[in-house]
């Protein structure tokens, strides 16, 4: 024990993990400092005020993208949770031709550049003559949302035995009773955790949702546009806020998907 | 429960949600980029235009390569960042492994944006180092060459990708089994022999899968040159949303569009083959 915290102390491996860490998350420390920084540039931390927060509270705009970015972002996950669920069904249980193809498309979302989802749907919706709206950001997060749950789902599903539903059955259950009381139970924490995930990814879009949006902003899209008069003290109260709710939904996400490799 | 014939109407949505906001979209954009701009129109007949334009412009050559350069430094320091630090935490860490791990891939899910905001504050001309250098009388003046340019895109590209490096390459150490590198030891190899001919050969496709991953997410994006590359450090991110903004010129933007997806393919095709399933986020 005593020999193995020598070795952390004074390994040259166990000194550079500090310094990655650092690197990891000294950024996200600088944001927050300046975010209770009185003066309006950025040089200097003297002193402590949270007068930014305050002005944040009064900003309409901003609460009503933020209010905005719920909504999406709710409505999309519950889309994403009916569609990707039911998709993993489809993904594990059943047997096609193409099926390898199917995987593969269905991952695309998930490791193209967003840019080229966000042009795609740009191009669908001018051929379909539909103004850019909510609908149309609620698309572009529907499209990336699906699949992180179908793949948690999924992932989930291969590893359940399957002779817990043959015994529901055996017992008389129907289908519907079995996949209430027997299955449901067994991927639920897959799903909550799925929809964290998701709800995270959607909260903080950009990259797509920057080519859907017309005049109705979500909270990312706002703060973008406030950074376009250089970085106030509000964009970083703001990312604070942001910063903060990101790590609540994370930390929420770890606990249901205690298991590697799912995320 | 789901017995085959269920199984498939299980299938209807997921099937649907990939026709219209995955299959069809990407056609349409194949279309659109043969298609061609007149004047404030766009016009039905289909032709090469596009592609023969962006050949033909040096401009659009040279953005192309430099965002494959650019792509290629942030993917590779994302490689050499992290493996140590994979290898550190699978091999030599017992307590607490899974937080480690979780530490590293958290930044993940905490906003994109706020971590190109912070390495704005870092970089800036009244950002942290200059803001520090000039404090402690250093410098006088602001050092402006940290931002707005290509070493900004790439540190930052950097910081982004090291969580998608960091799984692949975590996930093939940790499978490397223990005996291995035991019977190698047993034959006599100290710890830099084991590590340059046992467990370096079978990171091999963990490697891959993280440097392809960091490169396809390096070469499309467009906000970081946007918000930290000034003129000198455009991508072709930029010139594709362009197309959309300002030009106008949405066959073009297509048409680059297409090329980048037609990239990024490629690239996933060959990870699918060679590189290690396991470590692919989300999968």
């Amino acid at each position: 024990m005593k020999k193995e915290r020598r070795k952390f102390k004074f390994s040259p491996l166990g000194i550079y993990a500090i310094l990655a860490y650092s690197f990891l998350y000294l950024p996200l420390v600088v944001v927050i400092v300046f975010s209770f920084s009185p003066t309006k540039s950025i040089v200097g931390f003297s002193g402590f005020t949270t007068r930014w927060y305050i002005k944040l509270f009064n900003d309409e705009a901003l609460i009503a993208a933020l209010i905005h970015s719920l909504q999406v972002s709710l409505t999309a996950v519950s889309i994403a949770v009916v569609v990707g669920t039911s998709g993993a069904f489809f993904l594990v249980r059943a047997n096609f031709p193409g099926k390898q193809l199917f995987r593969s498309l269905s991952q695309l979302p998930l490791i193209l550049p967003g840019i080229i989802l966000g042009i795609a749907l740009l191009i669908l919706f001018m051929n379909l003559g539909f103004e850019l709206s909510m609908f149309s950001i609620l698309m572009g997060h529907v499209c990336f949302t699906t699949p992180v749950i179908m793949f948690q789902v999924a992932s989930r599903l291969q590893r359940l035995p399957r002779s817990f539903e043959y015994a529901a059955k055996d017992l008389g259950a129907t289908p519907v009773k079995t996949f209430w009381y027997v299955t449901l139970p067994m991927i639920r924490t897959a799903i909550i955790g799925g929809a964290l995930l998701a709800f995270t990814m959607s909260f903080d879009e950009i990259i797509i949702t920057y080519f859907l949006t017309g005049t109705w902003t979500t909270l990312p899209v706002f703060i973008y546009g406030m950074m376009r008069f250089g970085l106030s003290p509000q964009v970083f109260a703001i990312s604070t806020v942001v910063l903060t709710f990101a790590v609540v939904l994370i930390v929420l996400m770890a606990k249901f998907t205690a298991v590697r490799g799912e995320l | 429960m789901f017995d085959k014939p269920r199984a498939y109407i299980m299938g209807i949505p997921i099937i649907f949600w990939l026709l219209t906001i995955i299959i069809t979209p990407v056609i349409l954009m194949l279309i659109m980029s043969f298609r061609q701009k007149v004047g404030y129109d766009i016009s039905n007949i289909l032709t090469l235009s596009n592609y023969l334009e962006i050949l033909k412009k040096p401009s659009y050559v040279k953005i192309l390569l430099r965002s494959f350069r650019i792509a290629l430094i942030a993917s590779t320091l994302a490689i050499f960042a992290s493996y140590p630090l994979a290898y550190y935490i699978s091999r030599k860490i017992r307590k607490g492994r899974h937080l480690l791990f979780m530490l590293i891939i958290a930044p993940l899910w905490i906003s994109y944006l706020v971590r190109i905001i912070a390495w704005r504050a870092i970089l800036g001309n009244k950002g942290l180092i200059n803001s520090t250098l000039m404090a402690l009388g250093l410098i006088k003046e602001p050092l402006s060459f940290l931002l707005y340019n290509q070493f900004a895109v790439a540190i930052t590209l950097t910081y982004i990708s090291i969580p998608f490096v960091f799984i692949p390459l975590y996930t093939a150490l940790e499978k490397i089994p223990v005996n291995l590198i035991d019977a190698a030891r047993d034959l006599g190899a100290n710890e830099f022999h084991t590590f340059i001919n046992v467990i370096l050969p079978l990171c091999i496709p963990g490697l891959l899968t993280g440097f392809m991953l960091a490169f396809i997410i390096s070469l499309g994006d467009y906000i970081i040159p946007m918000q930290l590359g000034g003129t000198g450090g455009m991508m072709l991110g930029n010139i594709i949303w362009s197309q959309f903004g300002f030009a106008f010129n949405w066959p073009l933007g297509a048409a680059l569009g297409f090329i980048l997806f037609s990239i990024a393919a490629v690239i996933l095709a060959i990870t699918q083959k060679f590189g290690s399933r396991e470590g692919m986020l989300y999968e």
